[in-house]
């Protein structure tokens, strides 16, 4: 965004410093840029920093984690054995496992948004009976802590036999009220009703409105609800550990929790050691890097807004 | 009472419908889903009576499903090698390992649609018979469906987790006694005897600190710690005495003289306030090992173990425990052991029987691949022999861990609250702030209470 | 940006409202079934747990009273209050701040870049980051070691001493949480029409007070909800206490919170209905603090 728009201050006032003009910033403009890139920089580091670690531990053989520097880089040819030994595990399950959780997430993301966007955009931009109650039964439920939900859930998936199908997990997993209160927020604030308005005056009906004027602008809004619901159902652990009852359905949050059992460090009295610790980072690194990668390729969509090059002037 | 409640949930079938639509009125998808909800299964209780001491659910064909930890894949995989005919459908889960619960979690929900149980179950907690006896999942094998010639050749005592009221629930995977580990060439070189009394201990102990500091006898930290320590010195805090009762008393004397020595240990800082699987145990300790009490797998998963101590061989060496005086029988303690239960609704009961009784008695598992002591006692001598074979050892273990096997003390039960978890939470958090371990034995008593009442248990003192 | 049409104001809106409603319905459909399904059913059944006992007769309000009777219940209780005060204001004021500093940022990458590296934790959630955390607070391998010692701890167990578990719960959970919410305020700050921005800034206002009285107002509603949901996820604390209690076997974190407490009753004592007392009080307190906010935002006002 260009700041260094060279105007004259409107009092003609010199005390107000101007921004970003052709002259040197002044002191305490500078003093606050610098601030507030330390500020950023400190934060940097705070989120940063376990992840290094995450990554290089990857690299170190289990004695190397503990008695070397943490910030060390242990060796690719460690690297390898690490990623043998954790395929190695029960034939090659991690891929498995990870097959599994793109599986569910993606099939769970489509149902979401083809649900979700629709459904904020009408709480946001239209008038119909029961839209309040609409607002407020879904803060209520998505405000219900998950522990007690289990069981019922349970029960009713049991009653229409989804036990043991992945629907068990996609369609709990589809309902995500947390991206329609995104959807309705994002529509309510951002979108102008004169848009459409107008839209209704050139005939459309509402469903060509919305899909000649509200989708269009929508990019972002989608980018972000659909991002959530990825990472949402990609970082799940009950839910699909309650809910499947075979190993190979597992996704990959429930199947590092079983390669935690078998790391001696977190379950002496049962663990054989048959997993170490660099193994059980690259399982996890391996874990994160599709959310990682969806953020990325989403990133653009996600921070841009929506009104640029929308509004006529 | 818990004992009933649990009995009756495992039979629960729907609740009356008219009740449900009457709470939930206006809400009539509730009505119709819940009206039709959890009316499935065939019906089984672990009720006394019926052909081998229960009611089998009917018998079908297919694949039994066998649940176990990562462990002991290679157990249903070789039995799948053994017997080539048979097909097995292995799920492997956490085991139930470290408090999670999974199997009581799944087989509440299973009880409450009647359907989904698996045939047969290994659990790495080994007081699973509290729960699953009065739940009617576990069936009982000492009434005719495993001959008493198998289950009299178990180790004497190893059966007790799975043994209520003189029925047998399950079989015993392995057991791991507590022994005294230490360093022979070094205990050689600076002169000291061998403790047979945890008194000779406690001397070699502050004798270290004084002229060997940095050099330690033991490690306090785990949370098995009153499995190691309080089980072996008798102390009364898990005197389990009927399937929801429990005596509790660990001010006496039994208790209170381990922890003022082990006390004295650590203000010595012989004794380690570090748990033997933490980082900083691994970097501080490395080679600093003069004796260490802790159970028989110790030597695979912290001596011998690139990711643990990765002691040098003929290094390590097994003693009995050191006793106390007055002690009539020498007591010792035991730190896990799995267990492997048959499901009382298992539609393939005698497939389920061949694979639990092949898979904890027969050699070329237990004796062969498994990664702990055995119960079974043929296999168990084989396992020995194997470990002696490795030449890891600085003598003669063979002896030294029979005999330890055969000392478990019987007074220290298997509840359903975890001792350890008690003990983490209340004592270690002390031990760790240099408080006396001897001044938290009422809070600990005080815990140990609410959280056996919490679970359902009658508590006396 | 105004519209002109021959039709007067009144004539146009008698028209849309008709075909709003049908369409609104249809709009909704697909996420009503999803809510009735997941959302209210489950709900509703979790408060018939809440008022019955295991035999399925009614129980009034008895669950409530002997769940709050359990010891553990009202350290719970201390516990949360502490957390949730730590953690509400780090949560609301430090991601709004960030977010704010970070659009300053006129170097489009740079800011991707930093956003993109606020986020990468939230994408470690719950038995991934049990390890992570297991070496971070042990300060003889922790790369923050140093930082630790400093503060005078220098065993795994000192960190983990009761006394810090709230912070430490509340460090763990804005390391996770905080880089979606500032992307989400990163984006919610783009949508601020530029012309406001300019207008601010020709007048003369510089960043401090074009956020106080610009941009802040403007994110009303997105702080209003960021706010009702750390309030909820804090008043809900699990995955954090779970995760540290993992990690140290069982020494910190288990049964700090309600929520672990009402899991213990669900999935340890069978006991769904103390389960269900204890998440119907969380849901209250979440609703009331929710209906505060709400209703002091206008937060369900159509635009």
């Amino acid at each position: 965004m260009r700041t260094d728009i060279h105007l004259p201050a409107a009092d003609g006032a010199a005390a107000l410093p101007r921004h970003g003009s052709r002259r040197a910033p002044s002191p305490s403009r500078l003093t606050g840029q610098l601030l507030g890139g330390l500020l950023l920089l400190v934060f940097v580091v705070f989120f940063v920093l376990p992840v290094l670690w995450l990554m290089l531990a990857a690299t170190k053989t289990d004695a190397q984690l503990v008695g070397d520097n943490p910030l060390s880089f242990g060796s690719w040819h460690q690297l390898r054995v690490n990623w043998d030994a954790l395929t190695g595990f029960q034939g090659n399950v991690i891929l498995l496992w990870l097959r599994n959780s793109a599986v569910y997430a993606f099939l769970a993301l489509a149902i979401t948004l083809a649900v979700s966007i629709p459904a904020g955009y009408a709480m946001a931009m239209m008038e119909f009976r029961g839209r309040r109650a609409l607002l407020v039964i879904t803060l209520v439920v998505m405000l219900m802590p998950a522990t007690t939900l289990v069981v019922p859930l349970f029960l009713e998936l049991n009653e229409v036999h989804l036990i043991g199908s992945l629907w068990s997990v996609v369609l709990p997993f589809s309902f995500y009220p947390f991206g329609v209160y995104l959807t309705y927020i994002y529509f309510s604030t951002a979108l102008p009703r004169d848009l459409l308005a107008a839209a209704r005056i050139d005939g459309c009906t509402e469903f060509g409105a919305f899909r000649r004027v509200a989708l269009p602008l929508a990019a972002p809004i989608i980018a972000l609800v659909g991002f959530f619901s990825f990472v949402a159902n990609w970082t799940n652990y009950f839910l699909p550990y309650v809910m499947l009852p075979q190993s190979g359905q597992y996704p990959v949050q429930v199947g590092i929790g079983l390669l935690l059992t078998d790391v001696p460090q977190f379950n002496p009295t049962a663990g054989a050691g048959t997993v170490l610790r660099p193994e059980l980072a690259l399982a996890t690194l391996l874990g994160i890097t599709p959310v990682l990668l969806v953020f990325l390729f989403a990133q653009r969509y996600l921070v841009s807004g929506l009104l640029a090059g929308a509004t006529k002037e | 009472m818990a004992l009933f409640s649990r009995a009756a949930r495992a039979q629960r079938r729907p609740r009356a419908s008219w009740t449900r639509a009457a709470l939930a009125a206006g809400v009539a998808v509730v009505a119709v889903t819940v009206a039709a909800c959890g009316n499935g299964g065939s019906s089984s209780a672990a009720s006394s009576g019926g052909k081998d001491g229960f009611n089998e659910a009917t018998q079908a064909s297919g694949p039994l499903t066998v649940w176990v930890d990562s462990t002991r894949v290679p157990a249903a995989q070789a039995y799948e090698k053994a017997h080539p005919n048979v097909k097995l459908n292995v799920v492997t889960y956490d085991g139930d390992a470290n408090g999670s619960n999974t199997l009581q979690t799944k087989v509440d929900l299973y009880d409450r649609t009647g359907n989904g149980w698996p045939d047969v179950v290994f659990s790495a907690e080994s007081n699973e018979v509290s729960w699953t006896q009065p739940a009617g999942f576990t069936a009982p094998l000492n009434k005719g469906l495993i001959p008493s010639s198998v289950l009299s050749q178990f180790s004497a005592g190893s059966l007790a987790p799975c043994t209520v009221n003189g029925t047998v629930y399950c079989l015993r995977n392995d057991l791991a006694p507590a022994m005294l580990w230490y360093n022979a060439p070094l205990m050689k070189q600076w002169g000291y005897q061998v403790p047979t009394t945890w008194a000779q201990y406690q001397q070699i102990g502050e004798a270290v600190a004084k002229q060997h500091p940095g050099y330690i006898v033991g490690a306090a930290g785990d949370t098995f710690a009153p499995e190691i320590y309080m089980w072996a010195s008798q102390c009364q805090a898990n005197d389990v005495t009927g399937i929801r009762a429990v005596t509790v008393n660990v001010t006496t004397s039994n208790c209170s003289r381990m922890a003022s020595m082990l006390d004295t240990l650590l203000a010595d800082k012989s004794m380690s306030k570090l748990s033997a699987f933490s980082s900083a145990f691994d970097k501080q300790e490395k080679g600093k090992v003069l004796m260490m009490p802790a159970p028989v797998w110790f030597a695979g998963s912290v001596f011998d173990s690139s990711s643990g101590l990765n002691t040098p061989k003929d290094q390590i060496a097994a003693a009995p425990m050191p006793q106390w005086p007055g002690t009539t029988t020498p007591t010792t303690g035991n730190v896990g052991g799995g267990l492997w239960l048959l499901s009382a609704h298992s539609t393939h009961v005698s497939e389920a029987v061949n694979f639990i009784e092949w898979v904890t008695t027969n050699s070329a598992y237990q004796g062969d691949l498994a990664p702990g002591l055995p119960a079974y006692g043929p296999a168990a001598s084989v396992w020995l022999a194997n470990q002696q074979k490795a030449g890891y050892f600085a003598n003669d273990i063979v002896p030294v861990v029979q005999q330890a096997a055969g000392q478990i003390w019987q007074g220290w039960g298997y509840g359903k609250f975890s001792q350890e978890a008690i003990w983490a939470a209340t004592v270690t958090p002390g031990i760790t702030a240099g408080k006396a371990i001897v001044s938290m034995l009422p809070a600990w008593q005080t815990a140990i209470t609410n959280y056996a009442t919490a679970a359902g248990y009658q508590v006396s003192h | 940006m105004s519209v002109t049409s021959s039709e007067p104001a009144r004539a146009r809106a008698r028209r849309a409202p008709w075909r709003a409603v049908g369409a609104g319905y249809v709009f909704v459909a697909g996420y009503v079934i999803l809510l009735a399904a997941f959302g209210v059913v489950p709900v509703v059944y979790a408060v018939y747990f809440a008022f019955t006992n295991a035999d399925n007769y009614f129980a009034g309000l008895s669950n409530f009273v002997q769940s709050g009777q359990d010891f553990r219940y009202l350290p719970a209780l201390e516990h949360i209050g502490i957390y949730l005060a730590i953690w509400l204001v780090a949560l609301v004021v430090l991601v709004t701040v960030l977010a704010l500093v970070l659009h300053q940022v006129s170097a489009r990458r740079l800011g991707a870049l930093v956003r993109f590296l606020y986020y990468i934790p939230g994408a470690l959630a719950g038995a991934a980051s049990v390890l992570v955390w297991l070496f971070m607070l042990d300060p003889t391998v922790s790369p923050a070691s140093s930082l630790l010692h400093l503060l005078g701890y220098g065993t795994f167990g000192n960190v983990i001493a009761p006394g810090h578990l709230s912070l430490l719960f509340a460090i763990i959970a804005f390391w996770t949480g905080a880089g979606g919410w500032i992307v989400v305020m990163y984006g919610a700050l783009n949508n601020i029409p530029r012309d406001v921005m300019e207008a601010a800034r020709i007048d003369g206002a510089g960043a401090w007070r074009t956020a106080r009285y610009i941009q802040v107002p403007m994110l009303r509603k997105w702080i209003v909800y960021m706010a009702i949901l750390a309030f909820a996820t804090g008043a809900q604390l699990f995955v954090e206490p779970q995760l540290v209690s993992e990690a140290s076997l069982g020494v910190a974190g288990r049964d700090y919170s309600p929520n672990q407490l009402a899991y213990d009753f669900a999935f340890q004592n069978n006991n769904v209905n103390y389960a269900a007392a204890i998440s119907v009080e969380l849901l209250v307190v979440c609703l009331i603090v929710a209906a505060v906010f709400v209703t002091r935002s206008r937060f369900f006002d159509a635009n």
